[in-house]
């Protein structure tokens, strides 16, 4: 051997031996840490989502495996998950000693004090604190479950963004682009505006149909009795057309144009017009449609493009075992309205979506530091790579640098890269702490548009009003 | 020797329970209905708002609505199961090959639960996967679709209900039938009498007090309904078929309106004892005429 295989056998056992004793050292704080908790069960309740699924089924084992804690892991829909969660919180019955918190909910869960203050409690009790958990590693996403205080309220468990999907085995084929330019007159791409984006509808529709296939041009996430529907309409539709904090003024809370808001403003109009208007290139199922059928339409191979929620874009471009679409899928950036992307680039606005969750740990809870221990787990720079591989959600600055990570992206044709490089162009929740409440109160007028019992106009018009009478209601309007 | 103290003693663990479980609850409902309450709020705590909560009821399109499809689907429901649950009694009360195979069959699904039966008719109607919207429109030409058509969604919440609850009712009314006593049919049968006469002055008095009490616990059931529709249709498309349970729950929980909530629930539960009242002094209670 000579001296430079030498010295890299020397690097190379240095380096693994460095690694194991990491491990070992990881190992060993866990099983110190959990010790006066060993054998006791905690339980949690999230979603039914590909992040929180990985969470249940490999990291809360290993967990158990090192800790001796046990987890009772509850995955469910997510109405069903709210309902247990917010039950469990407000009677303080202590059921769950980690639930699931979007991050549109968090600032009510703040507003009515339902969470552990997960940094303070990390100082106060230095034998739970693990010192491979680093909060400064985690994206800027964190600060959406940090206090006024600037503490952490949420472990960061799933980021993703609202991105537009297509096929690319269809926007490539060179018989199909040459139809579509001969109708159209432009060359078949993702679309960058409303306009393109539903002449591509109108293609493809009227190519299944011409050519036999369960094929429609768009999906729409329209279900007409579920809240999907409306987060669709103001999450990822009305803002590009410029459509912000579902038409709110953040100031007074006013929603009506005369008195200062945008909910039924022409331009959120034209958008709700524009959406209801996709449903007739839309999957039938469409109308029943929440954020899981979109995606399951999708993948089936029953539409030619799709807004969807970006947790599903790596099982849907590359498990060949749910996704018949597995290597023909694109992602680009929603399309706006022109004008939009400006006001967004100048900050005062966001294109769609920059969707997300936390664990949290509610005051209620009767083993906090077991399930702190737990959250700290998760919230390791070390598990990070595969729950992005499989779930296509990023907390940690560093996964997107990881060569696993990196394989996947280029078999997601950029999914990462472009939340990596564009998330910016996104945004979370606005912080509201009425956030289900005015949901319920308005979200059936959308309902209504979608069944056309009534006209978009009038379903923004009154979801205006019916916005400033309940707001008036719990005490948040201001004249 | 028996004392009243000794029969209090042993009816003291039901009171409690009653008391516990019912009668607290229910005071409880009460009060909050005098409160505006919301945890989410400007000011989360209980506000007194004396009969507002049931003013604004008054005034509630949506609360009106859902009580008006409540009604419309109690009426299709519990008629509908009461015509066919009786057809299927009498069915069973004669021999026919593989009888207890069929009877046993037809009484399965009253073994599943509602929230399963919800998604088995979920599953059966998904547009583009389900076999329902399939064959109606390949057979009939219907376009089939629950999420865009009211009337489709309130007909197939109906026919759950109808296929889920209907073996209740026939095995109610069997057990009805089979007790009957056998000579008055055989004198009506000497004295002439046709089938419908049979079965209009023999056959249904003597009915009467299992169809009066099937149809009070169906008609109960009924505008109680809420996990077999939420499952299906989730209220919608719009809201078609928010009723009342339904409208109650999204009221009081992710809208979490407690206050209101509770003046609905106990509104809810003042018009479902007026109606079973007007029935039973329609039906039971009513005078018989002067000859």
């Amino acid at each position: 051997m000579n001296r430079r295989g030498l010295l890299s056998a020397a690097a190379l056992a240095v380096l693994m031996s460095t690694t194991s004793f990491n491990a070992f050292a990881d190992d060993a704080f866990w099983a110190k840490a959990a010790e006066p908790y060993k054998g006791i069960t905690i339980r949690g309740v999230s979603e039914s989502t590909p992040s929180s699924n990985y969470a249940k089924d490999v990291l809360a084992k290993e967990f158990s495996e090192k800790t001796g804690i046990n987890i009772q892991f509850e995955t469910t829909s997510w109405d069903q998950m709210y309902d247990k969660a917010i039950k469990d919180m407000e009677a303080g019955s202590g059921i769950y000693d980690f639930v699931y918190i979007e991050q549109d909910i968090i600032y009510s869960y703040l507003s009515r004090d339902f969470l552990v203050n997960i940094t303070q409690s990390l100082k106060d009790n230095p034998s739970i604190a693990s010192p491979t958990f680093k909060p400064e590693e985690f994206t800027t996403f964190a600060n959406y479950f940090k206090g006024e205080n600037g503490d952490l309220y949420g472990m960061p468990m799933e980021a993703f963004i609202k991105t537009y999907l297509y096929r690319t085995d269809l926007f490539e084929d060179a018989a199909v682009k040459e139809q579509f330019k001969a109708k159209y007159g432009w060359d078949l791409a993702p679309a960058k505006d409303h306009k393109q984006y539903r002449e591509i509808a109108e293609f493809f529709t009227q190519y299944g149909q011409d050519n036999d296939l369960e094929l429609w041009g768009t999906t729409v996430q329209a279900s007409s009795g579920h809240p999907a529907s409306f987060y669709e309409f103001v999450e990822s539709i009305a803002p590009t057309y410029g459509v912000y904090n579902w038409g709110l003024n953040t100031e007074t809370w006013a929603a009506t144009v005369e008195n200062g808001g945008t909910m039924n403003s022409d331009k959120a109009k034209e958008a709700l017009n524009w959406w209801v208007g996709n449903l007739q290139y839309a999957p039938p199922e469409s109308t029943s449609s929440t954020w899981d059928e979109v995606a399951a339409s999708f993948s089936a191979g029953r539409a030619a493009q799709a807004l969807v929620y970006g947790e599903n874009t790596a099982w849907i471009a590359t498990d060949d075992t749910k996704s018949t679409v597995v290597g023909k899928v694109g992602v680009a950036l929603p399309p706006v309205e022109p004008g939009v992307m400006e006001e967004i680039e100048a900050g005062e606005g966001y294109i769609g979506y920059y969707d997300g969750g936390a664990f949290g740990v509610p005051h209620s809870s009767k083993n906090k530091e077991a399930a702190l221990l737990f959250l700290q787990y998760i919230g390791q720079n070390d598990v990070q790579v595969d729950w992005a591989v499989n779930a296509a959600r990023v907390t940690h600055q560093t996964t997107y640098d990881d060569p696993r990570v990196q394989e996947q992206d280029e078999k997601t044709n950029g999914y990462y890269t472009l939340m990596r490089d564009q998330g910016k162009l996104f945004g979370g929740a606005p912080a509201f702490p009425f956030h289900g409440q005015l949901r319920e109160a308005i979200a059936p007028f959308f309902y209504d548009a979608i069944t056309g019992s009534i006209t978009p106009d009038e379903a923004l018009d009154k979801a205006a009003a019916r916005a400033e009478e309940e707001l008036t209601r719990l005490g948040y309007r201001k004249n | 020797m028996r004392s009243p103290v000794t029969g209090w003693l042993f009816l003291a663990p039901t009171i409690l329970v009653l008391v516990v479980f019912g009668l607290v609850p229910f005071i409880y409902v009460a009060v909050v209905g005098f409160f505006d309450w919301n945890p989410f709020a400007a000011n989360p705590d209980l506000v007194f708002a004396g009969v507002n909560n049931y003013r604004r009821l008054v005034f509630d399109n949506q609360f009106l609505r859902s009580i008006g499809l409540t009604l419309q689907f109690t009426f299709w429901v519990v008629l509908s199961q009461l015509i066919i649950g009786y057809l299927l009694a009498q069915l069973f009360m004669r021999d026919f090959p593989l009888k207890g195979l069929f009877r046993t069959i037809h009484t399965l699904p009253l073994l599943v639960a509602p929230i399963a039966v919800g998604a088995a008719w979920r599953l059966l109607c998904v547009p583009g996967l389900g076999p329902l919207p399939f064959y109606l429109n390949r057979w009939f030409g219907i376009d089939f679709r629950l999420g865009s058509f009211e009337h489709q969604a309130f007909i197939t919440t109906v026919v759950m209900d109808i296929w889920h609850w209907t073996p209740l009712v026939t095995l109610t009314l069997l057990a009805g039938l089979s007790a009957m006593p056998k000579e008055p049919f055989e004198s009506a049968q000497v004295d002439g009498a046709n089938r419908w006469q049979t079965f209009w002055h023999i056959m249904l008095p003597l009915l009467k007090p299992v169809l009066i009490t099937t149809t009070f616990i169906r008609l109960m059931d009924a505008l109680r309904t809420v996990d077999e529709v939420w499952m299906l249709t989730g209220g919608g498309p719009g809201t078609a078929t928010r009723y009342i349970g339904l409208h109650i729950w999204r009221v009081v929980f992710p809208q979490t309106d407690y206050g209101y909530g509770a003046a609905m629930s106990l509104m809810t539960l003042y018009l479902t004892i007026m109606l079973c009242w007007f029935l039973y002094v329609g039906l039971v209670a009513r005078k018989p005429r002067a000859s």
